[in-house]
């Protein structure tokens, strides 16, 4: 047992041990978004009085309610390809063939590299004169004319896919990895075929790895700025459209700070449902 | 056309060699845009339904350095980066140790608050962050930056140490005090070589964290604290795609020479970070 | 109907430049339990993962049932199988991975769950059907193994260690309510395992392996009472090898004598047997006899001292120096008491007595 006098000792020094951490977390989270919320909730310009019109006037925006859905349809749709991409991706790398080190490495270098270099190598890429048009006007039959995919709603979905999959890659291959292989043998064993192995055994053992990595790949997509900013075109998710309104003179800055109150609130919910479908046992 | 019909063929044959062109394939779709930049970069005239660029050129990486200062915004982005690793981990090394390896109540609710910063999106407090640097005058400075990229920088730092600290096995410490050694030398050698790929996994995690930032960086920056990533944003607005793709290039070489540098000591995983903590 | 149930033709396996199974041959008659042991590495998994399909051979043919499934995918070979990591599916409960099989062959619903049921009682699960295999004991989530390899009636049963995974008690238990499963349902089994105690309790016939190949196939008392090899000898049991000639053989008595450092030890003849060859002479411990010093020489009675003794609670363990090179280890069961020291006679009884013609 500890004695009074040392474990008031104890106490104080975690405080102390702790105090670092804590306010990093105060000054430069919990006030900025304290600012950003004071802001968000004064009149555009003023240092005092209250208002809710910021809120009003985008809420009752038709263009609101797209910015919301664009954003969601955006962010789900990258862990839907991602989940699809991830699974098949997982499989071929556990059979650790030739260069499996250099694929490894190579599925995680768009988390590695510059957000806007990928992104501006993918504009180019999927450009009108980029090869994947050139490849389709020259192979595919019945295209004659480049397809737009830039500044698109599929293509920045694919874009997202290109730069927030490794998080579904990692802890799916992860996954993979640590499943004991006896147990693939004893369902091939009892008569199912590769593709019966892989939906009645393996999917439904990893399910809880893929739904892990989706967590993170979503906030990733929902928050994603460089990438709808420069690929976005007329597509503009919540985040360019907070950013928006500051980037012309005068900047709008009460406008922005209600739009990033609204996009943290939904990003939370979004998350705390996620969170308790997760926790529930999927067995 | 037979070549192609032969090719098919011994890929339904043969699973592996299936797996391998899938994989080809997968590297394919990463590394092409990283390809159509370099042939921007050195391409001249490239107009039309070309494959290739019909001249070869270095003209743009000359514009680019003329144009931009890029020994200035790499040097910024370094500094900002290791400004960030430093504050981070001298931040992250007494509150991951406090908890990890002390029996905290509600230690479960303060992990997941300090985390709150990577559930956020970016933009919401970076805007808050932006108005309070505009009043304390840290806009535009090094420290400034550096101390915005650490609001998402820490959090991870501090989950990797934690982990790594309660993973520290307390007999080790206990037969380091019975052999004799005091806390200072039982911290020498024995808990400094345990903790240390956890300490350089958490340091290479956030450099690369502060060295890609964006939002963060193009609500605090000024003119003399322009970094890679919004350097080549403003390229890429400013419309010339050749010298923007110069200029990319250039600036993308220290990432992979750090990539590189460490491939070897940590595993590449570890470079996307905390995964497991979510 | 082919006589056997599982062949093994010529088979090779390698890994590299090792040589898993090289050119080996084994036939499994139907309704016999096979055990295949030896050390680790020695490629008993391996040979099983050919039967399974698991592996394919570079060489040789694989026959289930007179079949050649060589190319067969695992799935249609009709196979039951019992892990050494039980590998039951975490996700399903006992009944959903007993039902796997069946709901694979898409037998309907009403009888699947009869037949899962059958399978449940036959191995005392019944009341566990709801359970998730992390809610259960090992050695019920071996037998809830047992059951899903054995619900939908293969032709053979493989078991990969089953038991090697459970405590000393447990295995035990399992051991006779395995060979009771099988007696029960007349299936043809193989059995892999490293315990020679488990291989010699179980089986109908043994094969014991060493490095790529098979030493002998042989029922278990085969095995034990006349290994044909060192290795089989060294494996299967506690044995000392002394290293002789064959002086003279005795065509009459059906004896033989061998000269091992001095001493003349007779043993049984076998045809092979010629005087001036090489042979390897070994007794197991437990089998020579210690007497009084007191006692009467005769034939393969040795004089020797007591070197070391070891108390083992029910036997103990004896170090006897017969001749000045030559010490023998000798087992007794505890009534009998020799002091270190003591002047005693060792006996080696001539059935006991074993020769391998090098």
């Amino acid at each position: 047992m500890l004695k009074r006098g040392s474990k008031a000792r104890f106490i104080l020094i975690t405080l102390l041990l702790l105090s670092p951490g804590l306010l990093t977390f105060f000054l430069l989270f919990f006030y900025p978004m304290m600012v950003t919320l004071t802001r968000s909730l004064r009149p555009e310009g003023e240092q005092i009085g209250w208002t809710l019109e910021h809120y009003v006037t985008f809420l009752a925006e038709p263009r609101a309610r797209e910015v919301i859905l664009l954003t969601f349809v955006l962010s789900i749709g990258a862990v839907l390809c991602s989940v699809l991409l991830s699974i098949p991706l997982g499989l071929a790398l556990r059979q650790k063939l030739r260069a499996h080190r250099f694929y490894r490495l190579t599925m995680i270098t768009p988390r590695v590299v510059p957000g806007l270099i990928g992104a501006l190598g993918l504009l180019l890429l999927f450009g009108s004169r980029g090869w994947v048009n050139l490849f389709l006007i020259r192979f595919v039959p019945f295209v004659n004319e480049p397809i737009s995919i830039n500044y698109t709603i599929p293509g920045l979905i694919l874009f997202y896919t290109w730069l927030y999959f490794p998080f579904i890659a990692l802890t799916t291959l992860a996954a993979l990895e640590g499943l004991d292989p006896a147990i693939e043998e004893a369902a091939d064993v009892a008569g199912a075929n590769r593709w019966q192995v892989l939906r009645h055994v393996v999917i439904p053992l990893i399910t809880p790895a893929i739904l892990a990595g989706s967590v993170l790949t979503f906030m990733a997509a929902f928050g994603a700025f460089s990438i709808p900013l420069i690929a976005g075109g007329n597509h503009r998710p919540l985040s360019v459209e907070i950013y928006r309104q500051i980037d012309f003179t005068p900047a709008r800055w009460s406008a922005a700070s209600a739009r990033a109150m609204i996009m943290a609130v939904l990003q939370v919910i979004f998350l705390t449902i996620y969170m308790r479908v997760l926790r529930r046992p999927i067995t | 056309m037979t070549l192609a019909r032969k090719y098919l063929n011994a890929i339904l044959r043969s699973r592996k060699l299936l797996i391998q062109t899938l994989l080809l394939c997968f590297a394919l779709m990463i590394f092409t845009p990283f390809l159509m930049i370099v042939l921007r970069s050195v391409g001249r005239g490239w107009f039309g339904r070309l494959w290739l660029p019909p001249e070869l050129t270095l003209d743009w990486y000359r514009w680019a350095v003329e144009v931009t200062n890029i020994v200035e915004i790499t040097k910024n982005t370094l500094v900002i980066a290791l400004l960030a690793v430093l504050m981070s981990t001298v931040i992250a090394i007494p509150t991951g140790w406090a908890l990890g390896r002390r029996n905290i109540p509600g230690r479960e609710l303060l992990m997941s608050i300090l985390l709150l910063p990577r559930m956020i999106p970016p933009i919401a407090f970076a805007l808050g962050v932006a108005q309070i640097f505009y009043r304390t005058d840290l806009i535009n400075t090094h420290i400034g930056v550096a101390l915005a990229h650490v609001s998402i920088c820490a959090p991870f730092a501090i989950l990797i140490l934690s982990a790594t600290f309660e993973a520290l096995d307390e007999r080790l410490l206990e037969a380091s005090g019975v052999c004799g050694a005091n806390p200072i030398r039982t911290f020498i050698h024995v808990v400094f070589p345990l903790i240390l790929p956890g300490v350089l996994a958490s340091m290479i995690f956030t450099f690369t964290t502060s060295y890609n930032e964006f939002t963060l960086t193009l609500m605090t920056y000024g003119k003399d604290t322009v970094t890679l990533p919004v350097r080549t944003y403003l390229a890429i607005g400013e419309g010339y795609w050749e010298v923007t793709s110069a200029m990319s290039i250039l600036l993308i070489i220290p990432s992979i020479i750090v990539l590189f540098m460490i491939q070897r000591q940590v595993a590449p995983e570890k470079l996307v970070g905390g995964f497991k903590g979510v | 109907m082919p006589d056997y149930m599982i062949e093994l033709r010529d088979v090779t396996k390698r890994y590299g430049d090792l040589v898993a199974n090289d050119n080996v041959t084994l036939q499994i008659r139907r309704g016999e339990l096979m055990t295949l042991l030896g050390p680790s590495g020695c490629g008993k998994t391996t040979a099983l993962r050919c039967i399974t399909g698991h592996n394919i051979p570079d060489e040789g043919r694989v026959f289930i049932d007179g079949e050649d499934v060589t190319d067969v995918p695992t799935y249609k070979r009709e196979l039951g199988m019992v892990f050494q990591s039980f590998a039951l599916f975490p996700h399903m409960t006992v009944f959903g991975n007993v039902e796997f099989p069946l709901m694979i062959r898409r037998m309907n619903k009403a009888e699947r769950r009869e037949w899962v049921m059958d399978a449940l009682r036959m191995i005392r699960m019944e009341e566990y059907e709801d359970h998730y295999p992390r809610q259960i004991s090992g050695g019920q989530q071996q037998r809830v193994g047992l059951a899903r390899a054995l619900v939908y009636r293969p032709k053979v049963l493989l078991l990969d260690e089953p038991l090697s995974n459970l405590d000393a008690k447990l295995r035990e238990e399992m051991r006779f309510e395995i060979r009771d499963l099988i007696d029960r349902l007349g299936i043809t089994a193989v059995y892999v395992t490293h315990d020679q105690a488990e291989a010699l309790a179980l089986s109908d016939r043994v094969a014991v392996r060493n490095a790529g190949h098979i030493e002998q196939v042989g029922m278990p008392d085969e095995i034990y009472d006349l290994p044909q090899t060192r290795f089989v000898a060294d494996f299967i049991g506690l044995s000392e090898f002394l290293a002789g000639t064959l002086s003279a053989v005795h065509t009459e008595e059906r004896t033989a004598t061998v000269a091992v450092d001095g001493l003349e030890i007779h043993v049984p003849a076998t045809p092979e047997m010629a005087p001036g060859r090489k042979v390897l002479f070994f007794i197991r411990p437990n089998d020579i006899e210690l007497l009084p010093a007191s006692q009467e020489s005769g034939i393969n009675v040795f004089v020797g001292v007591v070197e070391k003794k070891t108390y083992l609670g029910d036997r103990s363990d004896y170090r006897v120096r017969v001749s000045e090179g030559l010490e023998l280890r000798v087992q007794t069961d505890g009534k009998v008491r020799f002091e270190e020291g003591e002047n005693v006679k060792v006996h080696l009884p001539i059935p006991h007595c074993r020769v391998i013609v090098e």
